[in-house]
């Protein structure tokens, strides 16, 4: 997903984490696991930290959390702000806060960086203690499936046995799945966006590309090199292109079309950015490389691949035969990275394996970050399917 | 309740009879879900309805009923032979594109396939046509004809005529007056104003 976090606009008395449906100021926390804990591939970490946020408050039947499962770039810092400095609140502040789609007055909202991470959680970046320097490329190779067996040790450690649901887009909205997956009991809703049961070859050849501009960067040095160092220049080209493929050619026309940057009148006879779009592409991948690690970058890009919920099963109606919660499925017309047919084909595939599935399609313009989107359809869905209200039969055509 | 909102409650009656316990449904065109609602309520059916539009879809998702928007065929051909227990075809048959394959799809994925429509051969409707020689307006048509969606009407005897032609059995017919309430006791392609079919292979 992209950086372009909406932000709310001030209002007209008080500093904005203050307006209403703003969950406020909000505060990390970690969670220590000092055993060991064994990967998919085999390998082993001494021990992890996930680093998470939450939101409202946990009942006393402990059964009102909501899990946000976040995508390839994004944290735990789903709603709400850091500081009364922050330029920008979490990622999906629209969605989440008091009155608002997913409702922290009534839900208790969990959001945890993935292993692998680099916001905090354990991965490539951290230092390994067996040397003192950090993983780099000698961390365990990282799947879905441990992110969500991680995810599913913090909620252990929060004392929460039942998800009222699960809900993420993207990467997200596969770990949310799979977490339904090898996890029947612990998750009674899924709300999956803009996902896939696996990447089709576009979609992998993308994120090989990225790979690739970020490993020929002679400064990612075969994945070592100093946290105040590294490929640079490979992770911006990774992020500019991965941009690209999160909007659509609609979304990027009416932002930028061919409008030129002012200081691009002198002279059109360079490769200096001209274009607004090129400035624009620039900026945000400066604004990533400075927050993300290259070797985060490579492990959950290579995730994401490696995530095939029919191969890994035998098919996808056996992947689905143990899930129990009831499942809504949201797809985008303009997302051509996580097209609408693949996230019909979850629905599908839940129904066929006998599960209760929703499928409902947004026809927004702004391509796979739609399901980011500021859109009163989308809360509707949401809130509806969280809260199931009580409609008395009313005929309406 | 209004002549219309109590024609909307007839599915409901008939077709609740029809549907055995715990099974599995499909409502093909299920619109806001009242009728899988109903179903899931009284009969604990296991039910999914498909329908074009998102606002429908919604309307299901907040009421409990599982929903698929998206083009039905699409959906009839991603399901195995007698997946469903029951399909239902409500008000919707005369708004399909290729009604004939819509329906011989249903009575595969289905194992049994109810139709429920509104006899376009119906005496009132023959006069309206007759006298008026306008777009049909009535209780149950009520928009004029630049608001409305496109339709395909039927008559008792087009069905009649199609289930013979593709030898499909028809195991329960229901003719109703024009009240859409009392049997039709004779000549139901003139006299009757709704109908419903009960259908297998």
């Amino acid at each position: 997903m992209t950086d372009d976090v909406e932000v709310p606009p001030v209002p007209a008395t008080g500093p904005r984490h203050q307006a209403p449906g703003d969950v406020g100021l909000v505060q990390a926390h970690d969670f220590v696991f000092d055993r060991t804990f064994a990967f998919k591939s085999g390998q082993t970490l001494p021990g992890f930290t996930l680093r998470y946020e939450t939101y409202g408050t946990l009942n006393a039947t402990r059964d009102n959390a909501v899990l946000i499962c976040h995508a390839l770039s994004g944290d735990h810092h789903c709603a709400g702000w850091h500081s009364a400095d922050d330029r920008k609140p979490g990622w999906w502040n629209n969605l989440i806060g008091p009155g608002k789609a997913v409702d922290t007055r009534r839900f208790f909202v969990v959001c945890a960086n993935v292993l692998g991470g680099c916001q905090g959680s354990t991965g490539p970046s951290s230092v390994d203690p067996a040397t003192g320097r950090p993983y780099g490329s000698t961390f365990p190779f990282v799947t879905v499936r441990d992110m969500v067996y991680a995810q599913k040790l913090l909620l252990d450690h929060l004392g929460i046995s039942g998800l009222h649901a699960a809900i993420g887009g993207s990467m997200g909205g596969m770990t949310a799945l799979l977490t339904a997956i090898e996890f029947p009991t612990l998750v009674r809703r899924v709300v999956a966006m803009a996902t896939t049961a696996r990447e089709s070859a576009q979609a992998i050849a993308f994120n090989e590309v990225g790979r690739q501009a970020i490993m020929q960067d002679p400064a990612w040095n075969h994945g070592d090199y100093p946290s105040d160092g590294g490929p640079r220049v490979g992770l911006a080209i990774a992020r500019m292109m991965a941009h690209i493929t999160y909007v659509s050619d609609a979304s990027m026309d009416r932002k930028f079309g061919r409008r030129k940057k002012d200081t691009a009148a002198a002279d059109a006879y360079t490769f200096d950015p001209q274009f607004e779009v090129e400035g624009y592409l620039r900026h945000q991948a400066q604004a990533f490389i400075n927050r993300f690690d290259a070797n985060s970058y490579l492990y959950i890009s290579r995730a994401l691949d490696q995530y095939d919920l029919a191969h890994a099963y035998g098919s996808l109606e056996r992947a689905f035969a143990p899930v129990q919660a009831e499942s809504l499925v949201v797809g985008f017309a303009s997302d051509w990275l996580f097209p609408p047919e693949q996230n019909r084909a979850l629905a599908l595939a839940l129904l066929r394996a006998g599960k209760q599935a929703s499928y409902a399609e947004l026809a927004t313009d702004l391509g796979h970050d739609s399901f980011l989107l500021e859109s009163e359809e989308l809360y509707g869905l949401v809130r509806g399917f969280l809260e199931r209200e009580a409609v008395a039969f009313d005929f309406a055509i | 309740m209004s002549q219309r909102i109590e024609k909307r409650t007839v599915d409901m009656r008939i077709i609740g009879e029809w549907v055995e316990p715990k099974t599995r449904v499909l409502d093909l065109g299920c619109g806001r879900g009242e009728l899988l609602d109903y179903l899931l309520q009284t009969k604990r059916a296991d039910g999914v309805g498909v329908d074009l539009d998102l606002d429908r879809i919604t309307a299901c998702v907040r009421r409990g009923v599982t929903a698929y928007q998206g083009d039905m065929m699409a959906f009839l051909r991603a399901f195995p032979a007698q997946h469903f227990d029951r399909v239902i075809l409500s008000r919707t048959v005369h708004e399909l594109n290729q009604p004939a394959e819509v329906i011989l799809e249903a009575l595969r994925v289905g194992r049994a396939l109810t139709v429920g429509f509104v006899n376009h051969g119906f005496w009132k409707n023959r006069w309206a046509a007759l006298v008026q020689g306008r777009k049909l307006r009535n209780s149950v048509y009520t928009t004029e004809w630049a608001e409305s969606r496109p339709a395909n009407p039927l008559s008792i005897a087009d069905f009649e005529d199609f289930c013979r032609a593709k030898e499909i059995r028809v195991t329960h017919r229901v003719h109703l007056l024009g009240d859409w309430k009392t049997p039709c006791p004779a000549l139901p392609n003139l006299l009757a104003g709704y109908a419903l079919y009960d259908l297998t292979r």
